[in-house]
């Protein structure tokens, strides 16, 4: 039996890349698939702990994840599509309008 | 994860047998949708190469190996010759969640050996005849041309003797030993051979997955040509495709709540037996007649997803050139070639397993040894070849939709059907009905 | 044995390609490789005894939400659009923030030996068992999250107007 938190270090590894990903790049898009490879570093943990616990209210937890994700990413595009229609970029920077 | 070496026998013959299956009908295939294109056009078809042009799909094959490579020069090339292989990736793969046969108890001792050493030996045979007559074909095209006469059979001989020694060999040894039964060595005896490669709890669910990645493959080949033309036919098979998984899935629902499984074994295990409709009409006990609507969702939906005619949006010859195979040559075009047709097999296979009982015979009850496993497997090839054919026959048969006529066909009236069809499957299981 | 030579292999392919995915510059580039991260976590899921949650995993991050993204960055071509060589202080900050981050999460949980042993020996975690829990405890949350996304489906729509409802009405809306 592999040991779980062999499972969380792993995790641990692909939250802390996605957070890279957040604060060093500049398209959005990248951006955004940043933060989904962060959900799922967070999804890889409640596996692992639900498995360790024997529970399976984490694995409802993923599922819950997994929707909100879904919608997020629907919403999300749609805000590129728009932002690209209005700036032709998608760079983060550019999009300064509720900037203080 | 614990196996022993006859379980990981026994598997390596699942394998076995599924990928020589699909990888020996795909020609066929091909060959049958030509023939049967020309028969529904009236006119001859292939029919030069072989007998009755059936080694017409060798000669494609040995030409597709000699044409030259192309790769355009603004491709991304990395992406490029990689996409073939995640089309063709997910049509193998899903092969695996299929079962194919009834299974059965290997049993201790073998008593009509001779019969089967006879079969085997007579297959091998016929496969080196076969095999020996398509190279034969084929070296016309220069695959072994520049060798001499003796050197050219040494060659046909082993790359198709490769094929057919163990069944020889298998053969040869139970033809010599009938004089009595023969006892199953190695540990083999009083196994349960299950006739699927991956028995897992959620088989259904595995194969949308693995059905699901399909897209990845021309969208990435769509992408990386540089093309116009396969980039629009990149984007309309990834828009096609997400819209009609969900018909497809939502359709396969309704046979699960009346399963309450996902296993395909026990999918299939459910609909073997009958069911006696108003006391007096036994029908087989197959998802088709409970669940027609879904049925019919499913099947045209499995147009649409494998990208063949009417729906064929992402390479429609007549709009966009060839689609996300524009810029495809050679071999990497016959990955894409393949792929098409092993999806085709895969998802009638998948047809034929949820709603028409796979390998269950109606008004059989097949017994659990060898011969019902020959018997049920004859049954679930025919009926896969049924729905092979059918993709054929449409698709010489129907026109190409319009775009957005497809689209809405998609969201606007198979989505609502296939939820009715879900409501009617949860009315009629308190009834017992299912 | 076989378990962890698995875990392994996947484990350094999700890593691999999920550093792709934050490094590379094309996002078509990016995007395939997330899938290829997805696909390897589905199989650390398999590892975790929860098969189901594999196949949802591939179901809706491989198949669905990734196509979305890929579709996206295709429609947009966003492909030729790189983006200019980023600020140094920017790039030094992130950098020493998500490695002095990662550091940390690690230290603490390795210190953590409590977390060591890996559950009990056997973990159901078939379609029965999570649907009968989702059911029953957590049936208010599953209603929810259909009423989020048929808000994030018209949400999607309006966003993705080209010219939108607001407009055209003169802000009367």
């Amino acid at each position: 039996m592999i040991p779980t938190s062999w499972f969380l270090v792993l995790g641990a590894i692909l939250f802390s890349l996605g957070v890279l990903g957040v604060l060093t790049r500049r398209n959005g898009i990248t951006i955004f698939m940043s933060i989904e490879l962060m959900v799922n570093a967070v999804n890889l943990t409640f596996i692992a702990y639900a498995r360790e616990l024997g529970s399976l209210h984490g694995l409802m937890w993923v599922f819950f994840i997994m929707a909100v994700a879904a919608a997020e990413a629907a919403v999300g595009l749609a805000i590129f599509i728009a932002l690209y229609r209005h700036r032709e970029t998608i760079d983060v920077d550019e999009a300064n309008l509720m900037h203080w | 994860m614990s196996f022993d070496t006859p379980d990981i026998i026994l598997s390596l013959i699942k394998i076995g047998i599924v990928l020589g299956l699909v990888l020996s009908v795909t020609p066929v295939w091909v060959w049958v949708e030509r023939r049967g294109s020309a028969l529904i056009q009236d006119r001859p078809g292939p029919n030069r190469i072989g007998p009755l042009g059936l080694m017409q799909a060798m000669a494609d094959a040995a030409k597709f190996i000699l044409k030259e490579d192309l790769v355009p020069a603004q491709a991304h090339k990395v992406l490029y010759t990689l996409a073939p292989m995640f089309g063709l990736i997910p049509a193998v793969t899903t092969c695996a969640v299929i079962p194919f046969a009834r299974g059965f108890v290997i049993p201790e001792v073998i008593e009509y050996s001779g019969l089967i050493g006879a079969i085997l030996v007579g297959g091998a045979v016929a496969h080196l005849v076969l095999g020996i007559i398509a190279l034969r074909v084929t070296s016309h095209f220069g695959a072994i041309a520049g060798a001499t006469r003796v050197n050219q059979w040494i060659g046909r001989l082993v790359a198709v003797g490769l094929f057919a020694t163990v069944p020889l060999l298998l053969g040869i040894f139970f033809w010599f030993r009938s004089a009595g039964p023969v006892e199953i060595p190695f540990g083999f005896a009083g196994r349960h051979f299950e006739p699927i490669i991956a028995d897992v709890s959620v088989g259904i669910l595995l194969f949308f997955a693995l059905s699901s990645l399909g897209v990845y493959g021309m969208a990435t080949a769509g992408w990386a040509s540089a093309n116009k033309y396969s980039m629009i036919g990149a984007i309309r098979a990834s828009a096609q495709m997400i819209s009609y998984e969900l018909a497809l899935t939502l359709a396969a629902v309704g046979v699960l709540l009346g399963a309450g499984t996902l296993r395909l074994t026990d999918i299939v295990y459910r609909q073997s037996g009958t069911f006696v409709l108003f006391d007096t009409i036994p029908l087989p006990a197959w998802n088709i007649f409970p669940m027609f609507i879904g049925f019919i969702i499913f099947w045209v939906a499995a147009f649409a997803e494998t990208n063949r005619l009417p729906f064929d949006f992402a390479e429609a010859e007549a709009e966009i050139v060839a689609g996300f195979h524009t810029e495809y040559s050679s071999m990497k075009f016959a990955l894409f070639f393949m792929a098409e047709y092993m999806a085709m097999g895969t998802i009638s296979a998948l047809i034929a397993t949820l709603f028409l009982g796979g390998w269950d015979i109606p008004y059989w009850n097949e017994p659990a040894n060898f011969v019902g496993f020959l018997a049920s497997f004859a049954s679930f090839i025919l009926k896969t070849s049924f729905f092979l054919f059918v993709f054929v026959w449409v698709r010489w048969t129907v026109p190409r939709l319009k775009y957005d006529l497809l689209m809405k066909l998609g969201w606007k009236v198979f989505l609502p059907l296939a939820l009715l069809n879900i409501v009617i499957v949860a009315i009629l299981i308190p009834l017992g009905w299912i | 044995m076989f378990e962890y030579l698995i875990f392994f292999t996947f484990a350094a392919i999700a890593v691999i390609f999920s550093a792709i995915v934050v490094i590379h510059r094309n996002p078509i580039v990016s995007a395939l490789s997330l899938v290829v991260s997805f696909f390897a976590l589905a199989v650390m899921y398999v590892l975790l005894d929860a098969p189901f949650m594999a196949a949802l995993q591939v179901i809706v991050y491989a198949g669905a939400i990734m196509v979305l993204f890929l579709f996206v960055i295709m429609l947009l071509n966003l492909a030729q659009t790189d983006e200019p060589i980023s600020r140094p202080v920017q790039q030094f900050l992130g950098i020493t923030g998500a490695a002095g981050f990662a550091i940390t999460l690690i230290y603490y949980i390795l210190k953590a030996a409590v977390i060591h042993t890996g559950g009990p020996a056997v973990f159901v975690a078939d379609a029965r068992a999570i649907g009968v829990t989702m059911f029953e405890a957590y049936i208010f949350p599953f209603e929810a999250v259909s009423i989020l996304l048929l808000a994030a489906i018209v949400g999607a729509l309006i966003l993705s107007q080209r010219t939108s409802a607001i407009a055209k009405d003169g802000g009367a809306r």
